[in-house]
């Protein structure tokens, strides 16, 4: 066997360990037009700066900072392959699956739909390594010169790399969420979009960071890049959940990966923050911060709540065949499995434990009311929401878990404009001061709520506990109609007897 | 269900069937695209699956594909239900639809190592199944081409190459020969009789060309407006005696030649004449020395026509049943109704 022979076998073996979408992917992306002419661009406008910039320097490339100058122009070029082009084109290969037609023969072959989406993303990822490849020697080059430093280039090289990985990760998600060709068209627009805009953003954010030096020894620097990292980590696996769950098989279990990503998320953001206090003391966590992290939570649980309290309730064969046969272990895992009613029961868990977490801190007064606040409104929408998808389905079997999600937004848009209405028609007069009847706008009561840490509203104590007041009232309301839903989405998967799932299974054969 | 009314002589059925359909229900909205199907194919048969369009045949193999799920039903593949298991279905199936997608810049040998990769086949395995399939489809010289640039005709090998590449037990083909022209017809056809007679797979197949079905189809279920109408091997089908419910399913076209002679017209107008006294006799035609009429009696009404005929007097030199074609039965037991 010659060593061309031993090589192209041992590549072969070597391939068949690896994800069949990454080499197909990688196969073809080598051949595509779009890899070649981004591959040239790259190189080209890369001598071109190293070129003209060497010349335009002149004899100050000797002693000037010309080093960290030539870096940024190499990032620049490096930033757009890697931040809009790769992503771009990890978009345009899953909507390409189903424009030509290919993905469903994919989705019948013994590929996981885990294996589909990180075969994708991989192969996104070896594009970018071998552009990276091919701007290393010019960035080689920049470190002759003057003004080059190690720790800043690898630190943004390394954050470029992630980011890049991150946003192809986002792409793919978006890829997966439309089906039909038009909503494919406005998904493409927005994309390139979004892609120009997170591009120009990291690009902005990086001129500044390049122009000044990185405090690598501070404490807090390293704090808040560990916290970015961490946060878009936890928002990538979710990113990556979604696009699974979306190319999942219908019976199959499309939410518990999801559900568990997002109780993941709530708690690595208070984990941090107590972590943070547990370094440096409570007094060092601002007030704004814990605010502001209460209502970054309540987002997080009014979007993830609204998703999972509106899901079809119906428990197919397959998911209940594959829960534990201990009955601890399904009390435990319950609010995790899919099914509206255990949506309901896993948002209102995690608002209740923000409630807690605050109130039972030494955090001032505001703070306290505003998370509880947060909290209630977070519960009385989420909970309206699951009680519209409950009776939807029972009025018609075409309501699907969308048109309660739409109805719940306009719902939410109503409550949001509708105290403004009379003043708005000539009715009323406009008024800066914060009135009851605004209660439903869960922005404005918020932002009433805050005002009173800079004395700037028109707030009272006795109006913040009539709003209190109100939402308690609605939410015990809100619990009553959805309190036996929960209680039988809760006992349904708890008293659930697998013996009996297996038996009314089908029965299998060996071939 | 339609139960056939008897098994197909070719085919083991006393073992576990390839493939079943039990009550399968699949309804968009109001439509009842797949309305309470039911049928079962054993290895080594191939079943032909016909209805005019919109009648739920791409549904029904969709759903056997593991493409979409039913509303009500199951359905199941060597065993495994495509609504619990679509995972082990997959490993015994190959689904070739009416149309597939091609990836660009990949050729044939690519396309097929992908695929192979994708069911897990690694190695030795890998390249033997690729191998074996180049040589089965006579892919063999077109093997660095470019997918995108094969004909229809090669494409469609290449897609049953693609189905076979796994080595499944049961293969579905929706609409095999759309589109070739009539030598890759005739080829395609082969390669298909050779999946069930030397490869022992089952294979279930939608066509609209009902003559080609009829040659290669030991049994078939017509379906019309998501339920089927008649389910049984092909020659019960074309002599009416499937399982279906229809009137119709007793009609069977009789042919009569007399003797040829001077007073031929005559004999003729006496045989119509007396042709049309007769019971269970409709639609009497006649042309030259011969009649053709639809008969609604069985085998011993017909021998006792027979009797009665000569004992008449009449000159009978050829008595038969007409066998009526695939597409002849298609069209008798179909009402043309579109959802």
């Amino acid at each position: 066997m010659s060593a061309g022979d031993k090589f192209f076998h041992l590549a072969d073996y070597l391939t068949d360990r690896l994800n069949p979408i990454l080499v197909k992917e990688t196969r073809q992306a080598l051949k595509s037009r779009q890899f070649i002419i981004t591959f040239m661009l790259l190189l080209t406008v890369a001598w071109l700066i190293s070129v003209f910039g060497t010349v335009w320097y002149g004899p100050a490339i000797e002693y000037g900072s010309a080093g960290r100058a030539f870096f940024v122009a190499y990032y620049y070029v490096i930033g757009f392959a890697s931040l809009f082009v790769v992503p771009f084109g990890a978009f345009r290969s899953m909507l390409n699956e189903r424009d030509h037609n290919t993905y469903e023969l994919l989705s019948i072959s013994t590929l996981s739909p885990r294996q589909i989406v990180n075969g994708k993303l991989l192969s996104s990822m070896v594009q970018v390594f071998i552009y990276y490849s091919a701007i290393a020697p010019f960035i080689a080059f920049t470190s002759l010169l003057q003004g080059f430093d190690l720790a800043m280039v690898t630190l943004f090289l390394v954050v470029g790399l992630l980011w890049s990985f991150f946003v192809s990760m986002v792409a793919l998600m978006l890829s997966t969420l439309s089906s039909n060709r038009q909503w494919q068209a406005i998904n493409t627009i927005g994309m390139i979009g979004l892609l120009l805009w997170q591009m120009s953003a990291a690009f902005g954010m990086s001129a500044v960071g390049l122009s000044e030096s990185i405090p690598f020894d501070s404490e807090e620097f390293w704090w808040v890049l560990v916290s970015f990292l961490v946060g878009a980590g936890s928002f990538f696996l979710l990113a990556q959940q979604i696009a699974i769950s979306r190319l999942t098989f219908e019976s199959d279990n499309r939410s518990s990966g999801i559900r568990i990503i997002c109780t993941l998320q709530f708690w690595l953001l208070w984990g941090g923050v107590w972590a943070y206090a547990y370094r440096y003391g409570t007094a060092a966590v601002d007030e704004d911060v814990i605010a502001g992290c209460a209502i970054m939570s309540a987002m997080h649980w009014l979007v993830a709540g609204l998703v999972f309290s509106t899901e079809a309730d119906h428990v197919s064969r397959r998911i209940r065949r594959n829960v534990s046969r201990l009955r601890v272990v399904r009390f435990l895992v319950a609010p995790w499995l899919p099914g509206g009613r255990r949506g309901l029961l896993l948002t209102t868990i995690h608002v209740l434990a923000l409630a807690i977490f605050v109130r039972s801190g030494s955090w001032a007064l505001w703070v306290q009311q505003m998370v509880a606040v947060a909290a209630l409104y977070v519960f009385i929408y989420v909970a309206i929401g699951s009680a519209i998808g409950r009776l939807g389905q029972m009025v018609t079997p075409e309501f699907r878990p969308a048109h309660a999600r739409v109805l719940i937004i306009l719902i939410g848009a109503l409550g949001m404009i509708a105290p403004y209405l009379p003043a708005a028609f000539g009715f009323t007069r406009w008024s800066n001061v914060y009135s009851l009847g605004e209660v439903t706008n869960p922005g404005g009561t918020l932002i009433h709520i805050s005002e009173t840490a800079y004395g700037s509203g028109s707030h009272n104590v006795a109006t913040t506990h009539d709003v209190l007041l109100i939402l308690i009232a609605t939410a015990g309301v809100a619990l009553l109609i959805n309190l036996k839903a929960m209680y039988q989405g809760f006992s349904e998967m708890v008293s659930w007897n697998p013996v009996n799932a297996a038996e009314s299974a089908s029965v299998i054969v060996e071939v | 269900m339609i139960e056939p009314v008897s098994t197909a002589a070719a085919v083991d059925q006393r073992g576990e069937p390839a493939l079943e359909l039990r009550h399968l229900h699949r309804f968009f909205g109001r439509l009842k695209a797949v309305d309470d199907v039911s049928f079962k194919a054993w290895p080594g048969q191939v079943m032909g699956f016909i209805g005019p369009n919109g009648a739920g045949k791409t549904t029904s193999m969709r759903i056997l594909a593991t493409l979409d799920t039913p509303t009500a039903g199951d359905a199941f593949v060597c065993g495994y239900s495509v609504v619990d298991d679509p995972d082990k279905v997959r490993r015994y199936l190959g689904f070739m639809p009416d149309s597939f997608g091609k990836y660009a810049n990949m050729n044939v040998v690519e396309y097929l190592d992908f695929y192979a990769r994708a069911y897990g086949l690694r190695d030795a395995k890998r390249r033997d199944a690729i191998e074996h399939v180049l040589v089965f489809t006579e892919l063999r010289k077109l093997a660095d081409k470019a997918i995108n640039t094969l004909s229809k005709g090669m494409s469609q090998r290449l897609g049953l190459g693609r189905c076979l590449i796994h080595d499944p037990q049961v293969m579905i083909l929706d609409e095999p020969a759309a589109g070739l022209d009539p030598r890759a017809r005739v080829e395609l056809r082969e390669l298909i009789r050779l999946l069930a007679t030397e490869m022992k797979k089952t294979v279930l197949i939608s066509s609209h060309i009902l003559t080609e079905l009829g040659e290669i189809c030991d049994s078939a279920a017509i379906i019309e407006a998501g339920q089927i109408l008649a389910y049984g091997t092909v020659d019960e089908i074309q002599r009416n005696q499937h399982g279906g419910s229809t009137e119709l399913t007793r009609v069977r076209s009789l042919h009569v030649r007399i003797a040829a002679g001077d007073d031929v017209q005559s004999r003729m107008h006496s045989l119509e004449k007396w042709l049309l006294e007769q019971p269970l006799i409709n639609l009497v035609q006649c042309a030259g020395a011969a009649a053709i009429f639809d008969f609604e009696g069985n085998d011993e009404d017909q021998q006792r026509l027979l009797q009665n005929l000569i004992a008449a007097g009449h000159p009978v030199i050829e008595f038969y049943g007409k066998t009526q074609s695939l597409e002849d039965a298609f069209m008798n037991i179909t009402k043309g109704i579109t959802q």
